[in-house]
């Protein structure tokens, strides 16, 4: 019971490590796009959000994952 | 768990955590309405009267609703025409609704009491709301890809134009429509879970983070960012259905003729591809 709790933490803590780097590189890829060409920053900062939503959606998995194994403890 | 004070007070507090689905009101016949029900058809209808007082007596010199309406309806056409041109204008209809029926739910995940009394629940902080939005936009876009191009629109998932060029192109073309095939019933399932984890994640957040500052005041931030994020989610689901629907009434053939030959001299477009989508 309790390795579970232990287990719903790791899930979510290590989950989110991929998304974390990837969201970071697309920010800062972006911010770079942006910075040198101002006029196409609408279409970058949309293709962002869409990119970082993608990347953020595996860290929701692991999330539901944490989630699922804590309403099992409780 | 937590430190006690002798003066009764508790470190960290009791948390009410929201629940990851509605509770049950009552129940008709087999089928059960619960508070995420009753919260949804708030939203309907509170977003239902406006559209109405808004569109009645429309004017040419438009009054302050109109006006606003007007805007919004506006940007949200011009988003759509700037990712899918003109023939993605036909689906403003369903993008338009998604986005603004998931945002209202979403901002009202923010709301003091929605989440924590009986009667109310955000319908997006349910699963079951997100998963029948999901399954619409899937029968939605699967239907208008096979009104589009026929019974060629099954060529993507079963493709055996490879074998042509020998038996290991054939075998990789078939199993790169298997994994097509497969991605496409986990759309539905990364579209609900996004939306529900986010919205969920975010109630859950603001509790224990309230609970955690001393003063539920110092939580406020929190508040700004879950409307933000509120936004965003919105946002990228009706997003993400309106790319499914792009990607499903555009043919396959033309484009693998057009990525042959003109991949080299291709001027990098700056806006949305619907492949960087279909890589997901």
């Amino acid at each position: 019971m309790v390795w579970a709790g232990i287990g719903a933490g790791l899930a979510i803590g290590f989950g989110v490590i991929g998304p974390g780097i990837g969201i970071g590189i697309l920010t800062g890829l972006s911010s770079e796009a942006i910075g040198r060409n101002p006029d196409a920053g609408a279409a970058i900062r949309t293709n962002m959000i869409l990119g970082a939503a993608l990347a953020e959606g595996l860290g929701i998995l692991s999330f539901v994952l944490g989630i699922l194994l804590w309403t099992r403890i409780g | 768990m937590g430190f006690l004070f002798p003066n009764g007070f508790k470190y960290p507090p009791d948390f009410h955590i929201p629940t990851p689905t509605g509770e049950e009101l009552f129940r008709i016949g087999p089928i059960g309405y619960t508070n995420a029900h009753l919260t949804m058809a708030l939203v309907i209808i509170l977003l239902g009267s406006i559209a109405i007082i808004a569109t009645r007596g429309m004017r040419e010199r438009p009054g302050a609703l109109q006006n606003l309406a007007e805007m919004l309806v506006e940007g949200l056409a011009n988003f759509v025409e700037s990712i899918g041109g003109k023939k993605a204008l036909r689906y403003l209809p369903l993008f338009g609704t998604l986005f603004l029926f998931i945002v209202t739910s979403n901002w009202l995940s923010v709301v003091p009491f929605i989440g924590q009394i009986k009667f109310l629940h955000s319908p997006t902080a349910d699963y079951h709301t997100n998963f029948a939005m999901a399954v619409l936009a899937f029968v939605a876009y699967q239907t208008e890809g096979f009104r589009h191009l026929k019974l060629s629109y099954v060529k993507r998932w079963f493709n055996f134009s490879g074998f042509k060029d020998g038996p290991f192109i054939g075998v990789i073309f078939v199993m790169v429509g298997f994994i097509e095939l497969f991605s496409e019933i986990f759309r539905m399932l990364t579209l609900t879970l996004r939306l529900w984890g986010n919205v969920f994640g975010g109630e859950i957040m603001l509790v224990v983070m309230s609970g955690l500052l001393f003063l539920p005041g110092l939580a406020l931030p929190f508040v700004g960012l879950e409307v933000f994020i509120g936004l965003v989610q919105g946002l990228v689901f009706a997003l993400l259905v309106l790319m499914y629907f792009i990607l499903a009434i555009e043919s396959h053939d033309e484009e693998h003729e057009e990525g042959s030959h003109a991949d080299t001299d291709r001027v990098p477009s700056p806006e949305i591809h619907p492949e960087t989508v279909a890589a997901h």
